[in-house]
């Protein structure tokens, strides 16, 4: 499972990336998307994919959805939400 | 005093350097708006014992290893340059990825100060994050600050600490993370980096707490989905750019302008009554056709400018452009580029150069070299007078003309997108990435304040250039070879005619072969706003624009008349105008960015050639349509334009045939 196929609004964790080009690996990394880190798809919207990895919002085209694989979801957002209400 | 600013994009930099420095630097809402190192001094309102300290606006960067050649630029700056302190922005919103890069920066030796900015957005956020912990934590200081306020927003305190910071040279202990050491190998450096953000995952579990799940579908979410819309992301860009120009150019432009021409007229019927009828003829003409007419000519259509530059500051603000970008990719992939290349592209619509510039954001080479070369097709701000010209002497304002050149453009760039990644045969594709900025609500004063910076770097190039310009070329048509001067009935003796003719009968099949549109064409090279002051020293028409009415142009049917030309040799003359190369400070800007000679004159022959053919097909084309004729010099246009398409196909299929070499090569 990747980005391209996985649930909306579902925290996932990050299995592995499979990107060819090499940078971006590391790119991603230093955006806090690597393996073992947390990653929710926000939207899909035509050809692109709006996701949340550290609180931030990124915009990912088809090819990356693809290259950013995922483990099954352990939880879902809404119990996220309650664990860390203050 | 050297200080350096550094922090991830889009976390208010360029914002905090412009509330420190009193400076006016292009700001905007969306990641690299700031592609060069800027260096000003601390104002003294916040540096009240006048220390002496320069700070210097970098780039923004997410890591120490840079992705993009900007991000190239900090690394270098803060690695090699030795800056005195360091002062790190950290994005208050999102702490972790910030911390990152603080990690980094901490390891240099350089006293480091953290800005927590973007104070004020998390209590809205509902996230707490406990300063004096952070600052214990991290063992720098940390204050917290709001750089788009104006009072209160910590930069007071921020400027204290980084002379405290200065004086005490104590070294500051970097975080410990496990196995950082100087010469680590790139598999060492992964796994230091995986330590490195395990170390700050905990500093943010202990220093921040939020209420709202940043996950948590919001309205910015609602927006994009509304903006970046199957069918309606397209229709509502264009009816976006469709607003910025028709107000600049057809509503509140023209109405401003109309104002400031009454005062240009009255202060040409002052000076001339100042110089009585004593004065030189020649000293006279020079001073009122060549300066003040020629200049006024161009200050005329200041208004319009200003208010272009007005609306794309707005837009810049507001947080749409990272939207358009992810809206166009998909079509922008098509011709070889990405959604990236479109914001070098609407930042040209203001000035090319600062354009060229952004095309430092893109990683691959191909596509930032004809992003480079693409980009200065947009009408720029220089062009606005052209078009409004135009578009009153020959269309009667009709507000099409200016909508209709911009859609040309986009039209000239997706199709020479399509022919260079034919003639580059690259197919490399890449992958499209972009933070999205949240949208805010557009500051009505900072989109003044650019404004009024932009027309002020207007007048003075007006006051500079243009007029220096106008009087070379008044001087050039009042004397002849022999420094007579040219009488009244023979215009076509002066020197600047007998230079200028040659060079005509290339524009013959383009329906303006007339010595005064070949001068003002190449004087445009210099600032396309020439073309207009050129056109009105060397025609005598010292004003366009009309004091009692609404209309943009006095007569344009005078006007019209005094060109010699028609509408369809005007409109011609136009897109001429607009589609060859740009001025020699973009050609220089493209240069810096190709980085390659071959690609710099490549680009610089493929504008003149989309210049010239696109010009012909007009005036040809609209001849033919409309006297059921073709135009003059058509035979000779037709050669030429085949010619230019000919060698086109030549590259391409010299390249296709490389390819297949390659490929043979390969199986072989």
């Amino acid at each position: 499972m990747n980005i391209s196929n996985c649930e909306l609004h579902t925290e996932y964790i990050i299995a592995s990336i499979i990107a060819t080009e090499a940078d971006m690996k590391d790119f991603l990394f230093t955006l806090g998307c690597y393996p073992g880190e947390t990653v929710v798809l926000i939207s899909r919207l035509p050809s692109m994919y709006v996701v949340a990895i550290k609180n931030s919002r990124y915009s990912i085209d088809d090819d990356l959805a693809r290259a950013i694989c995922l483990r099954e979801p352990v939880r879902s957002v809404q119990s996220t939400l309650v664990d860390r209400v203050v | 005093m050297k200080i350096a600013l550094a922090g991830n994009p889009n976390s208010g930099k360029t914002t905090l350097f412009n509330a420190i420095t009193g400076r006016v630097e292009h700001v905007g809402n969306w990641p690299g708006v700031t592609v060069e190192k800027k260096e000003g001094s601390i104002k003294t309102s916040w540096n009240p014992r006048r220390e002496k300290m320069i700070i210097v606006d970098l780039p923004g960067a997410y890591s120490m290893s840079p992705y993009t050649n900007e991000e190239s630029i900090t690394r270098d700056f803060v690695q090699k340059e030795s800056p005195d302190v360091i002062i790190n922005i950290v994005d208050a919103t999102n702490l972790s990825r910030s911390l990152f890069f603080t990690s980094q920066l901490m390891e240099l030796g350089i006293p480091v100060v953290v800005a927590l900015n973007k104070s004020d957005l998390i209590q809205k956020k509902g996230i707490i994050i406990d300063s004096e912990l952070l600052s214990e934590i991290l063992r720098c200081p940390v204050v917290r600050t709001v750089s788009t306020k104006t009072t209160n927003n910590g930069l007071g305190s921020l400027v204290e600490m980084v002379q405290k910071a200065f004086k005490e040279k104590k070294k500051q202990q970097p975080l410990h993370i496990k196995g950082v050491k100087a010469n680590a190998t790139k598999e060492e450096m992964g796994q230091i980096d995986q330590n490195r953000f395990s170390v700050v995952n905990e500093i943010v579990k202990r220093v921040e707490r939020r209420r709202i799940d940043s996950s948590h579908h919001t309205f910015q979410d609602r927006m994009d989905k509304v903006v970046a819309h199957k069918w309606l992301g397209i229709p509502i860009f264009a009816a976006i750019i469709w607003l910025v120009f028709s107000l600049s150019q057809s509503w509140v432009g023209p109405w401003l302008a109309d104002v400031l021409v009454g005062w240009i007229d009255g202060f040409y019927g002052l000076v001339e009554g100042v110089m009585g009828e004593n004065v030189s003829p020649v000293l006279s003409s020079l001073l009122l056709d060549g300066i003040i007419g020629g200049v006024g000519a161009v200050v005329g259509f200041l208004p319009l400018i200003m208010v272009l530059f007005f609306m794309l500051a707005l837009l810049e603000d507001s947080g749409y452009m990272a939207r358009v970008a992810l809206v166009m990719d998909p079509y922008f992939k098509k011709i070889g580029l990405s959604g990236k290349s479109i914001i070098p592209m609407i930042v040209s619509t203001g000035c090319a150069i600062p354009g060229i510039m952004a095309t430092r954001t893109i990683k691959n080479e191909r596509q930032r070299r004809t992003t480079a070369m693409l980009a200065p097709f947009m009408p720029c701000g220089a062009k606005l007078p052209i078009i409004a010209l135009f578009a009153g002497v020959f269309f009667g304002d009709n507000a099409w003309v200016g909508t209709s050149m911009y859609f040309l453009a986009i039209l000239v760039i997706i199709l020479s997108g399509l022919i260079i990644k034919r003639i580059t045969g690259d197919t490399s594709k890449s992958y499209f990435i972009m933070e999205l900025p949240e949208y805010r609500i557009p500051s009505v004063k900072r989109a003044t304040i650019s404004m009024l910076d932009r027309a002020k770097a207007f007048i003075i190039k007006a006051g500079t250039i243009i007029l220096i310009c106008n009087a070379v070329v008044q001087i050039l048509q009042t004397f002849n070879w022999q420094f007579q001067v040219v009488g009244q009935s023979a215009p076509d003796t002066s020197i600047l005619a007998s230079l200028a003719t040659p060079l005509a009968w290339i524009f013959i099949p383009l329906g303006f072969g007339i010595w005064q549109f070949t001068a003002a064409a190449i004087t445009g090279f210099i600032a396309k706003e020439n073309v207009v002051g050129t056109l009105a020293v060397t025609f005598a028409v010292t004003n366009f624009i009309d004091v009692e009415e609404l209309a943009l142009v006095t007569g344009g049917a005078d006007v019209m008349t005094v060109f010699g030309i028609g509408a369809i040799a005007g409109l011609s003359y136009l897109v001429f105008n607009l589609f060859t190369p740009p001025c020699f400070a973009a050609i220089g800007s493209m240069n810096a960015e190709m980085e390659s000679p071959k690609w710099l004159w490549g680009a610089v022959a493929f504008q003149l050639g989309i210049g010239y053919v696109l010009s012909f097909l007009v005036f040809q084309l609209g001849t033919l349509f409309t006297t059921g004729a073709v135009g003059p010099g058509f035979l000779g246009g037709l050669i030429a334009s085949l010619m230019m398409a000919g060698y086109v196909v030549f590259l391409i299929r010299k390249n296709s045939t490389g390819i297949i070499r390659q490929v043979a090569e390969k199986v072989a």
